[in-house]
Order: structure tokens, then C-alpha cells, then sequence
């Protein structure tokens, strides 16, 4: 479920290096886009953004743009060194390829064929299935050291109390200079003032909900 | 004084719960309707007994399977695999006997409520059992099972077609069930004013869910932040409902009047005091007058406090409801019958008092946060209401 290949956009819009600068522009704005992959008999040879084509062209209102829109062809402006995902990724794999490289976009190859394309606006598509936003649910913070069986033990808490578990996610070294985790879970109650009296009673910082106005973690 | 008001309520309707240390307890209803009667608000008034919802009535929200199986449930006629599918017999929504019944009273409150007003033998009606406003089409949902509100709304543009209904909830939850039973319909305006989902049940009620396809528009959220008191929640709702609902119209305004915004509450982390529940439905009461010849159906919803807070909230609500003014003092024998069962002292006011609760540290902070969801309420969703 949390694979490249669920969250793509399958139906791919493309562009060949002969393509002018105003066809590729016309068809990012109807299309409301912002890559294009470029192929050439068949194979991906570049990738072009509206950003590269605005930047190689007269600002509006130059006299001169509407001609060098129509001269400018998308081979001369593409990027031709393109980082791509492999369908069976995972989806914090391809994110963060697109974080660490700053691109808005991967597209999706398998094989020689282009198959499909990841955006940042799919990823946080993906984001919001994985923290099961979309399900009715209360939000705990919750820190714990970062030893085997913590995360079982507060889950095993949470088992007690007989309340699901919508979703859970972790990020290792957030809490008390690096030397305990925060896991986010999602609970499928609106009471979750059980879960979280024994997680405290059993020694588990609740960093959210704070029980008073100025208690810990209170990010608002 | 003008036009008839109604309490509409039955001793049936206090079956409605889920039993044992569940903090939804029937008993906030009994000492509600009893701290109006020791106010001497229900003189000259009494109760109208409801008739449960049909089938036909459930399903214009529910599908079948689903109140078969609650039907089963309270029973003991299902296997709890089969209910938790349904999120039945979960923590929150416990199986208790009969429940079906106790559910389907309910909703007959609030349909019973809504076909006075609108049939003219009431000005403005209450049910404070109603309000179940986390029922999913087929799923129960935070203590609610059936969704009240959703299947009076349902039935009235039935009976009435053509008719524009706002709904109205200012419960601490966001009143999610409802928002998404009519969420692309724009005959219905469905506004929440809540603590924000970031951390609160059910996470949802963000200002940008505005409606789909020809409801965007109709459903308006205004997310709170935690600990917002009195001054800015009442600035909120001034800010934004009344804009609202006169550029929308509506020939009914449905209000569901949860209480757990409360700084008692236990379940949430609104700070707000009983100054907010006067003034909400004073203010409602005054837009009914103004917008639609007074045609006002009220509702009750959360509230876990249930000493110190639901009773003196429903019984202001009331008072409003009925035209009559809320007594200061509470009833002495209100008080020593409720005081002997209470596990916490109970106030001799119906007011809360101002100064037992002072700004918190943060509250410059929460206001300033306030005002941004206000701004961004009216720049995003506000014009898309012609
Ligand atoms: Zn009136
Ligand atoms: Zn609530």
C-alpha cells in the first residue's frame, strides 16, 4: 500500500524535444502540471518543468516572447540527468530522494518504459493514508527510550485499555537530547483519557494532550 | 413573548447510554430536565413525548446492514465480530440492552422536534437527547450510534422540498457525521465551531473541508485552538455564524448545543465557561427570529461533565428556548438530591463566576492563532456562500 507504485499518476503527459516552449507552456497550464517527460522514440530522454521553460524565455509582457516561444524547443532546455523511482519503492524512499535533491517530481520507469510519475502533491496523498488523518480519531505524543520492546510495551498499554490502534509513527531521537523516540499514534476513541493515565503511570511522557495550559510539548 | 416552545422528551430517551463508568451517562439528562424543573422554567410547559424513528426514517442516512445490526446487538443476537465492523462494542460504543430502541427514540426526538417547528405548532423546540452528531452512514461512531440530526434533516427536505436547512454545532467535537451525510448538498449548511482536529477527536473539521461539488460552500469549520476561553470563542462565532447564515438563508436553523467546550470538561481542551452557553443560543435564537421567522430546533450533543456542567448549560439553553429568564441561585433541592450522588462540589450559581477563571498564561497566543482560522475562514470560504 505504501509503495511508488500506489500513489503514482499513471496517466502520464508527455512531450518530445521538438515540442516548442508555448506547446509545452499551453499544456502544463490546461493540464494544471508541472513536469513533462520528454521522449524520444518511445524512450525518456529528459524531463522539463514550466519553471526551466519560463526561465529560458522573455518575462511577459517582453515584445520579443511571444517569437522565442515558438523558437525554443523543449530539447534545448530539458534536464537530461534525471533521477527516476522504480514502482516498487517505497513511498519514504522516493520522498526523500525528492527532499534530499529538492525536485518536485520523479518519474516513474520500469524497465525502459515510462509507467508513471510521483509528485510532492501525491507523496502528501500517500502521507495523509499513512497517519490515518481521513479515520475518526484522537492524536497521542508519546515518548519512549530507545531500547527493544518500548514501542511493543506502550502498545501493549494501549491494548489494555481496549482501544484500536488507527496508526502509529515513530521518529527515533526526537525527545530529551536525542536518547528517546516520539511516537505519534492515532486512536480510535474519543476518550482517550485511559490510555493516556496508564501510559504515564507506567512511565511513558504524554507530550500531547498536556494536562494544564503551559504543560510539556504544547506546540499549539 | 411570542410564539410556542416545546420541550420535547420522554423517560425512554434516558436509555440512551452505554452503562458502567462510560463517561456518557444518561444521568446528565435526568438532572438537566430536573434542574428546569426546580428552576421553575418548566411552569406553564410540559414534556412532549416522542415516537421512535422507523426503519424508513433511519435509512435516509443508514444503510440496512448496519441497523440490522445494531438492532441485532442489543439483542444479543450478533457475533461481536459482525458489530465490529461497525464499530460496535468497541470502548466507546459499548453494546448495552435494547440499544436499538434507545437509538431509534432518539432520532425520533429530533425528527419529532423539527416536523413541530416546521409544521408551525412550535416556534422553537428542544431535545436535549439529541445531538449524536459522530454517527457514520454505517458506522457508530464517539457514542453515537444514530445520527439524529442527520435523519431529521434528511426527512424535512422530504417533506418539504425546497427547504434550506442550517445546522449549526458549536459541541467541542466537530460534527463531522452530519457534515458528511450532506456534505455536496448546498440546500444544507452545516457549520461546526470546534477544537481543533489536530490533536482532538475525530482530527477532522479543518477550514478548507468547504463542500464537493455543488455543496462547496456549505459546510464551514471554524477550528479553535486548545484553550481558547470565552472572549475568543464568542469572538469567533460572532466573527464568522451570523455572516454565514445571512448570506445562506435558511428556513430552519438546527442546533446542536454540546456542552464540553467546558474548562471542566474532561474530554477536550476548549476552555470556555457557562457565559458561551448563553450566549450561543441567545445569539442563534435572535438569528432565527431575524432570518426565518423564528423556526428553531435545538439539540444537546457532548458534555462529560455531567454535575457541574451539562445540567446548568441545557437548563440556560432551555430558558432561551422559552423565552424566560435563567434564575440565579440553583434549586436547594436540586442540590442536596444531586449533591449526595456528586463526586465533586456543585456550584450554587447557575452562572459560572468570571474569576475562577482567569486568562491562562497563553491566551494573548490562542486569541492571535484564533484570529488567523478567522481571517483565512473569511478569505477562503466565506464568498463561496452567494
Ligand atoms: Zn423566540
Ligand atoms: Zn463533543
Amino acid at each position: 500500500m505504501l509503495l511508488v507504485r500506489d500513489s503514482m499518476v499513471r496517466e502520464v503527459l508527455t512531450v518530445s524535444p521538438e515540442t516548442t516552449a508555448a506547446e509545452a507552456l499551453t499544456l502544463c497550464r490546461e493540464k494544471r502540471i508541472r513536469h513533462l517527460p520528454v521522449l524520444e522514440g518511445g524512450r525518456m530522454v529528459g524531463l522539463i518543468s514550466d519553471r526551466d521553460l519560463r526561465a529560458s524565455t522573455p518575462a511577459l509582457g517582453d515584445a520579443n516572447r511571444a517569437a522565442a516561444l515558438d523558437k525554443i524547443r523543449v530539447g534545448d532546455e530539458m534536464a537530461r540527468e534525471i533521477s527516476t523511482a522504480d514502482p516498487d519503492d517505497p513511498i519514504e524512499q522516493a520522498a526523500m530522494a525528492m527532499h534530499e535533491r529538492k525536485i518536485g517530481c520523479l518519474p516513474v520507469v520500469e524497465g525502459e518504459d515510462l509507467v508513471g510519475i510521483l509528485t510532492t502533491s501525491d507523496v502528501m496523498a500517500a502521507l495523509v493514508r499513512l497517519v490515518g488523518a481521513h479515520e475518526p480519531g484522537s492524536r497521542l505524543e508519546i515518548a519512549f527510550p530507545d531500547r527493544p520492546g518500548s514501542l511493543a510495551d506502550v502498545a501493549g498499554i494501549v491494548r489494555d485499555q481496549g482501544v484500536n490502534i488507527v496508526s502509529v509513527l515513530s521518529a527515533p531521537g526526537e525527545y530529551d537530547g536525542g536518547s528517546g523516540s516520539v511516537a505519534v499514534i492515532r486512536l480510535a476513541t474519543i476518550n482517550p483519557t485511559g490510555v493516556v493515565r496508564s501510559l504515564e503511570g507506567a512511565g511513558f511522557p504524554v507530550l500531547w494532550p498536556p494536562s494544564t495550559p503551559g504543560g510539556p510539548g504544547q506546540g499549539l | 413573548m411570542s410564539g410556542r416552545s416545546v420541550f420535547v422528551h420522554d423517560p425512554g430517551l434516558e436509555a440512551y447510554g452505554f452503562g458502567g463508568e462510560h463517561p456518557f451517562n444518561p444521568l446528565r439528562v435526568r438532572m438537566a430536565i430536573e434542574l428546569c424543573e426546580g428552576l421553575g422554567l418548566m411552569e406553564g410547559y410540559s414534556f412532549l413525548a416522542p415516537k421512535p424513528a422507523t426503519d424508513d426514517d433511519l435509512m435516509t442516512v443508514h444503510s440496512l446492514s448496519y441497523i440490522r445490526s445494531v438492532q441485532k446487538a442489543g439483542h444479543d443476537e450478533a457475533p461481536l465480530s459482525e458489530l465490529l465492523q461497525y464499530c460496535i462494542g468497541t470502548q466507546d460504543n459499548p453494546v448495552f440492552s435494547k440499544m436499538h430502541e434507545a437509538c431509534a427514540l432518539v432520532v425520533g426526538g429530533t425528527i419529532e422536534a423539527c416536523r413541530l417547528v416546521m409544521g408551525g405548532e412550535a416556534e422553537h423546540a428542544l431535545c436535549v437527547s439529541g445531538g449524536l452528531h459522530h454517527a457514520l452512514r454505517s458506522k457508530a461512531s464517539g457514542f453515537c450510534v444514530y445520527n439524529d440530526a442527520g435523519a431529521a434533516i434528511a426527512r424535512l427536505k422530504e417533506e418539504h422540498p425546497g427547504i434550506r436547512i442550517a445546522y449549526v454545532d458549536t459541541d467541542a467535537h466537530h460534527g463531522d457525521g452530519v457534515q458528511w451525510m450532506f456534505y455536496d448538498d448546498p440546500d444544507v449548511l452545516t457549520f461546526s465551531m470546534h477544537e481543533s482536529g489536530r490533536y482532538l477527536f475525530p482530527g477532522t473539521g479543518g477550514v478548507e473541508e468547504k463542500g464537493r461539488n455543488g455543496g462547496v460552500g456549505y459546510s464551514l469549520n471554524v477550528p479553535l485552538q486548545p484553550f481558547t476561553q470565552d472572549a475568543s470563542f464568542i469572538e469567533c462565532f460572532e466573527e464568522t455564524l451570523p455572516e454565514a447564515l445571512r448570506r445562506f438563508g435558511p428556513d430552519l436553523i438546527l442546533s446542536q448545543n454540546g456542552c464540553d467546550a467546558h474548562a471542566l470538561d474532561p474530554l477536550t481542551h476548549l476552555s470556555t465557561t457557562t457565559r458561551v452557553y448563553e450566549h450561543v443560543p441567545r445569539r442563534i435564537h435572535e438569528l432565527a427570529h431575524e432570518l426565518c421567522g423564528g423556526r428553531w430546533v435545538a439539540v444537546g450533543g457532548g458534555g462529560y461533565d455531567i454535575w457541574r456542567v451539562v445540567p446548568r448549560a441545557w437548563a440556560a439553553l432551555w430558558a432561551t428556548v422559552s423565552h424566560q429568564e435563567l434564575p440565579e441561585t440553583m434549586p436547594g433541592a436540586w442540590l442536596a438530591k444531586w449533591g449526595r450522588q456528586s463526586p465533586v462540589a456543585l456550584p450554587d450559581l447557575t452562572r459560572d463566576i468570571a474569576a475562577n477563571y482567569p486568562p491562562i498564561g497563553r491566551a494573548a497566543q490562542v486569541e492571535e492563532r484564533n484570529r488567523k482560522t478567522i481571517a483565512e475562514f473569511k478569505r477562503k470560504v466565506l464568498p463561496l456562500l452567494a
